[in-house]
């Protein structure tokens, strides 16, 4: 009971993993940038408000069967 | 300006997406109900209740206690895969590569599943109960962090739960009066509504947490809503009519 309850729970933000690795890894490779001072802060902006939307077609491309997206 | 349209798209995203789980919780506790009678169904459904309320006291005064910049953070992480995990789910509906979500054959197909276990001729029924509660819970939790994903940001989480609540009554009037599933509802029309929502929510609150000043304050939230509109609208443009050609 626990175990599924917990299960559900992580699938709530997890269902495609690439999805979810995409999106946290930008987080971190941008975070980075902007707690180092390596990028002002309107570049951080634009590259979070590019690289999510990315994350999202990208994830849908996957999702699409190879064989429609070929024709 | 900014105010208003922070209001209306807390209030609204928190209504239409709790509205969308409370759907789906009736859907189970309906069937639980007329399968396995309304007695398990409904002491099921005040206990996940009682629970989740004492999750939100428990829960809710260490929020306060978070500075701002860390809650926004971590909110806003959660609801961008929250957002983005519902937005592309909805996609591929739209597209026609998942199943559109039936509420009719979910209750059907619980009912029959609750109908083929026996039972103890005496006695509280713990597999309907356990099965109310399981579906209430989660989905409760699942309002929980909506709730909190558009209304912490900001201070709005008494707005945000009274969109939640208004959706929960809402459902639970409309279930006890038809007795039946809702299936009318336009299910992936709202969660592609919602997750665009979350995702811009979740979107301007990450990057205030990193110190980006958005353009325009709070309204850039509706340049974002534009933004994961115009790519969803975009995909489902472009690849239904490769699907249905394929179909």
């Amino acid at each position: 009971m626990i175990g599924s309850v917990v299960k559900e729970l992580i699938g709530l933000f997890v269902d495609d993993g690439l999805l979810a690795a995409s999106i946290l890894c930008a987080i971190a490779f941008i975070g980075a940038l902007a707690l180092s001072g390596m990028a002002p802060a309107w570049l951080v902006g634009l590259i979070l408000a590019l690289a999510l939307p990315a994350a999202l077609v990208a994830s849908v491309l996957r999702g699409v069967p190879r064989k429609s997206r070929s024709e | 300006m900014s105010n208003l349209t922070t209001i209306i798209s807390v209030a609204g995203a928190s209504f239409a997406a709790s509205f969308v789980e409370a759907v789906e919780a009736l859907t189970v506790v309906l069937a639980v109900g007329l399968a396995r009678g309304w007695r398990p169904a409904l002491t099921g459904a005040a206990a996940a209740l009682a629970a989740l309320a004492l999750i939100v006291a428990i829960l809710g005064p260490l929020m306060s206690a978070v500075p701002i910049r860390a809650l926004q953070f971590v909110v806003g992480v959660l609801t961008l895969l929250f957002g983005l995990r519902w937005l592309r789910k909805a996609i591929l509906r739209a597209i026609g590569i998942i199943a559109l979500h039936d509420e009719d054959a979910a209750f059907q197909r619980e009912t029959r599943e609750l109908s083929e276990v026996g039972r103890e001729a005496y006695g509280f029924d713990w597999i309907g109960g356990m099965t109310a509660f399981k579906i209430v819970l989660m989905e409760g939790v699942e309002v929980a962090f909506i709730v909190i994903a558009v209304g912490a940001g900001r201070g709005l989480l008494g707005l945000a739960s009274a969109g939640a609540l208004a959706a929960c009554i809402a459902v639970a009037a409309i279930g006890a009066a038809v007795h039946r599933p809702l299936a009318r509802v336009p299910e992936n029309t709202l969660k592609f509504a919602v997750g665009i929502m979350l995702s811009a929510f979740g979107l301007f609150w990450t990057g205030e947490s990193l110190g980006v000043d958005w353009p325009g304050g709070d309204a850039a939230i509706l340049a974002f809503v534009a933004l994961f509109l115009a790519v969803a609208l975009g995909l489902v443009t472009v690849l239904k009519p490769r699907e249905a050609a394929l179909a």
